[in-house]
C-alpha cells in the first residue's frame, strides 16, 4: 500500500512561564492510502498536538516544531510556508476538531460556514454552493437542511454542531481527514450512522483518516490500524486485531483493563495508578515506568526502543527484550490473547 | 421508599416561542430524583438532555411545568440569600469544557471561585490546600494550579470543571457528559470518585452521557429521551434487560464494543418514529410496565409491550 503521509521523529515543545513543555517527544508513524489509523491514549499525551502540527495549526508564538519531518506528497509540511499550507488546509487535508463550538464561528450562519471552503477551493458559485451545502447537511443527518442553513451555531445542540463540522470537513473531499474525537458528543445511534458515513465516503473518495478517540468501541469499529500514545510518544502500534487481542505494552493493558463492560456491577473500576508524566521535566527512562507494576530497573534509566512483534506490530517496552523476564498481563488481557492465539491456530 | 430530592412535573422548555423556528427542546417531561441516587439520562443528540439539566438549575426560566427541590419551587421568586444557598447546593459540570472556563483566569482561581463566594475557606492557606486537594482528586497535580485553561488538553480541562463543581461541596450535581472527553483510565478514576463521594456524602447525581456502558455502571435508574420527550424510565438493570420503547432498543443495539470481530459483523436497529401510527387523540403517556419501569406508549402499544416484557 502507498504511503500518503509520513511523520518522522517529530519533536514539539510549548514555551510557557513555567518552562518548556516537551509535548511531543519523537513521534513516528505512516498513514497509508485509504486506511483509517486510530490514535488512542492518555489524555494530554499529545494526540491533538501531533495532528494539529500536520495542519500547522499549533498556536503561534509559544509552540515550536523542534525537529522532525511531516511528509505529504513529497513535501515537508513541518517547514512549509503559510501560503502553501492555506492551499492544503481544507482541501487536501482537513480536520474535524475536538471541540465543535470553537471550530464554528458563532457569528456566521451554518450555511455560510459550509459554503466557504466550497467557494474558496472549488470555485462554486453561490447557488451551486448552497445546493451542495444542503446535500452535505442531509448527508450528515440534519433534518430540514434548507431552514437549518440559515441558523447560527448556538441554535444547534452539541451533537448537531458536530455533524455540521463533519459536513464542512468533507465538503472538499480531502485526501487526508483528521478527525479529533468527531463522535464523542453524539449518541450511539447517530455515532453509528456517522461512522458508517465516514467509512462509505472513505471508499468513495479514497480518503485516509486519522481518527482520535477515547472510545475503544469506536476504535474497534473504524480502525484498520491503531497507535497508542503515552507521554508524547507512540508506545504501541499495530493492526486493530493485534492491539485488541494481543496488546504488548503495559499502558495498553491498563487501557483495556479500565473499561467497564455491560456486565460490570458494583466493583470499583480499574484505574492505572499514579499520575501522568510532567512534560516540563520528562523522565530519563520510560515515561510509564513510575506507574507500571511490571517496571524493571532499566525502565527508569533508558527509554525502550520499538520492539518488533510482527511486520505490522511494534511496541516500546523493555518487556519485549529477549532477556526480560516473562510477566503475566492482567486477566482481561490474557483472555483476549488466548482468543488471538486460538484464531491464529485456526488459520485465520 | 427513598426521599425525593427533586420533583420534575410537566417541565417544558421552548425556544423562539411563536416564531417559525420554535424549538420544543423539552416537551412536557416528569420524573423524580431520589436522595442519594444517580439518575442517568441518555438519548439522541439534540433531544433536550442539556436543556433539561439547565432548566433544573435555573439557567433558563421554564416555559411550563415546575421543578421542586426539597419541596421548594426552583423557578419561584427567591431572596438573594436563598439564591446563594441554592446555587451552592446544586452544581453543574458542563458538557463543553472550553466554553465554560474563563480563559483569563488561572486554574486555581477558577476552582476557588465558588470557595470564595461561599466563604468556604478560612484562610488563603486553607484555600490553596483545598485547590491542591481538588486537583489531585481529579487526577491533576498541584503544579497545574498556576496555569491557564488554554495550556491544557481537552480532558484536562474537563477535570478542571469537575474540580470547580466539587469545590463548593454541593449536594446535587448535574453532570453533563462529564467524562466523554477523558481517556478510559481517567474516566474510570472520575466515575470511581463520583461514586465514592456519593457514598461518603450522600450526593445525588443527574448523569447525562452517551457512553451506555458507563451510564449503566454508574446509574441506579436511567431515563431515555427522544425529541424533547422522556420515552422510557427504568431501573438500570431492567432497562438493559428489557428495553421496551423502540428508540431505547435502537440505542442499546448501537453500543460499540471494544471487540473488532464483533464490530465487523454488528447490526444496529433503526428507530422509525412514524411506526407508532398514533391515531388522532390517542392517549400517549408514560405507563408502568413493571414496578418503576415506565414507557411512553399508547394503550394498544402497552398491551403489546406487556406480552413482550420478560418478567423474571
Ligand atoms: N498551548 C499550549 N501551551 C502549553 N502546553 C500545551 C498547549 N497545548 C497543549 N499543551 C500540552 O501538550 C500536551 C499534549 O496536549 P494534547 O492536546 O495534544 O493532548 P491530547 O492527547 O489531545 O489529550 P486529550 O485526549 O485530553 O484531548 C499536554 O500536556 C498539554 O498540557
Ligand atoms: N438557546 C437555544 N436557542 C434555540 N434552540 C436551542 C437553544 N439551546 C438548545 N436549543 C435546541 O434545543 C434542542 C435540544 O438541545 P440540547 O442541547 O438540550 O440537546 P442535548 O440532548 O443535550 O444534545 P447533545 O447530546 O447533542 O448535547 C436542540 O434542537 C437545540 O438545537
Ligand atoms: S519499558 Fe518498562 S516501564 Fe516502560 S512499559 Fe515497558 S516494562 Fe513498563
Ligand atoms: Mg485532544
Ligand atoms: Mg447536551
Amino acid at each position: 500500500m502507498k504511503k500518503i503521509l509520513e511523520v518522522k521523529d517529530l519533536h514539539i515543545s510549548f514555551h510557557t512561564f513555567a518552562g518548556e513543555v516537551q509535548a511531543i517527544r519523537g513521534v513516528d508513524f505512516d498513514l497509508y492510502e485509504g486506511e483509517t489509523l486510530a490514535i488512542v491514549g492518555e489524555s494530554g499525551s499529545g494526540k491533538s498536538v501531533t495532528t494539529k502540527s500536520i495542519m500547522r495549526l499549533l498556536p503561534e508564538g509559544n509552540s515550536e516544531i523542534k525537529s522532525g519531518e511531516i511528509l505529504f506528497n513529497g513535501e515537508n509540511l513541518a517547514t512549509a510556508s503559510e501560503k502553501k499550507m492555506q492551499k492544503i488546509r481544507g482541501k487536501d487535508i482537513s480536520m474535524i476538531f475536538q471541540d465543535p463550538m470553537t471550530s464554528l464561528n458563532p457569528t456566521m450562519t451554518i450555511g455560510k460556514q459550509i459554503m466557504e471552503p466550497l467557494r474558496k477551493h472549488r470555485n462554486l458559485n453561490k447557488s451551486e454552493a448552497t445546493k451542495r451545502a444542503i446535500k452535505l447537511l442531509d448527508l450528515v443527518g440534519i433534518p430540514k437542511p434548507e431552514t437549518r442553513l440559515k441558523q447560527y451555531p448556538h441554535q444547534f445542540s452539541g451533537g448537531m454542531r458536530q455533524r455540521v463540522v463533519i459536513a464542512i470537513a468533507l465538503a472538499c473531499a480531502p485526501k487526508v481527514l483528521i478527525a479529533d474525537e468527531p463522535t464523542t458528543a453524539l449518541d450511539v445511534t447517530i455515532q453509528g450512522q456517522i461512522l458508517d458515513l465516514m467509512k462509505e465516503l472513505q471508499k468513495k473518495i479514497e480518503t485516509s483518516i486519522i481518527f482520535i478517540t477515547h472510545d475503544l468501541g469506536v476504535v474497534a469499529n473504524v480502525a484498520d490500524r491503531v497507535a497508542v500514545m503515552y507521554g508524547g510518544k507512540i508506545v504501541e502500534v499495530g493492526t486493530v486485531d493485534e492491539i485488541f487481542y494481543n496488546p504488548q505494552h503495559p499502558y495498553t493493558w491498563g487501557l483495556i483493563s479500565s473499561m467497564p463492560s455491560l456486565d460490570t456491577q458494583d466493583e470499583e473500576l480499574y484505574v492505572i495508578p499514579g499520575t501522568p508524566p510532567d512534560l516540563l521535566h520528562p523522565p530519563k527512562g520510560d515515561a510509564f515506568a513510575p506507574r507500571n507494576e511490571y517496571a524493571m530497573k532499566i525502565d527508569r534509566e533508558e527509554q525502550p526502543p520499538m520492539f518488533k512483534v510482527s511486520d505490522t506490530h511494534y511496541a516500546a517496552t523493555w518487556l519485549l527484550h529477549p532477556n526480560a523476564p516473562k510477566v503475566e498481563p492482567p486477566l482481561v488481557v490474557q483472555e483476549r490473547q488466548a482468543k488471538f492465539h486460538a484464531s491464529l491456530k485456526g488459520g485465520k | 421508599m427513598a426521599e425525593k430530592l427533586l420533583e420534575v412535573k410537566n417541565l417544558k422548555q421552548y425556544f423562539n416561542i411563536g416564531k417559525p423556528k420554535e424549538v420544543r427542546a423539552v416537551d412536557d417531561i416528569s420524573f423524580d430524583i431520589y436522595k442519594g441516587e444517580t439518575l442517568g439520562l441518555v438519548g439522541e443528540s439534540g433531544c433536550g438532555k442539556s436543556t433539561t439539566g439547565r432548566s433544573l438549575i435555573r439557567l433558563y426560566n421554564a416555559t411550563g411545568g415546575e421543578v421542586l427541590y426539597n419541596g421548594v419551587n426552583v423557578h419561584g421568586k427567591k431572596s438573594r440569600s436563598e439564591l446563594k444557598t441554592f446555587n451552592q447546593k446544586m452544581q453543574m459540570i458542563f458538557q463543553d469544557p472550553y466554553a465554560s472556563l474563563n480563559p483569563r483566569m488561572k486554574v486555581s482561581d477558577i476552582i476557588a471561585e465558588g470557595i470564595d463566594i461561599h466563604g468556604l475557606a478560612k484562610s488563603s492557606k486553607e484555600r490553596t490546600e483545598k485547590v491542591h486537594r481538588l486537583l489531585e482528586t481529579v487526577g491533576l497535580n498541584r503544579e497545574h494550579a498556576n496555569r491557564y485553561p488554554h495550556e491544557f488538553s481537552g480532558g484536562q480541562r474537563q477535570r478542571i470543571g469537575i474540580a470547580r463543581a466539587l469545590a463548593v461541596e454541593p449536594e446535587f450535581i448535574i453532570a453533563d457528559e462529564p467524562i466523554s472527553a477523558l481517556d478510559v483510565s481517567i474516566q474510570a478514576q472520575v466515575v470511581n470518585l463520583l461514586k465514592k463521594l456519593q457514598k461518603e456524602r450522600g450526593l445525588t447525581y443527574l448523569f447525562i452521557a452517551h457512553d451506555l456502558s458507563m451510564v449503566k455502571y454508574i446509574s441506579d435508574r436511567i431515563g431515555v429521551m427522544y425529541f424533547g420527550k422522556l420515552v422510557e424510565l427504568a431501573p438500570a438493570e431492567d432497562l438493559y434487560r428489557n428495553p421496551m420503547h423502540p428508540y431505547t432498543q435502537s440505542l442499546l443495539s448501537a453500543i460499540p464494543l471494544p471487540d473488532p470481530e464483533y464490530e465487523r459483523t454488528r447490526t444496529r436497529k433503526t428507530y422509525h418514529p412514524e411506526d407508532h401510527q398514533y391515531a388522532e387523540g390517542e392517549d400517549v403517556k408514560m405507563r408502568e410496565i413493571s414496578p418503576g419501569h415506565f414507557v411512553l406508549c399508547s394503550e394498544k402499544e402497552f398491551e403489546q409491550y406487556n406480552t413482550n416484557y420478560n418478567h423474571l
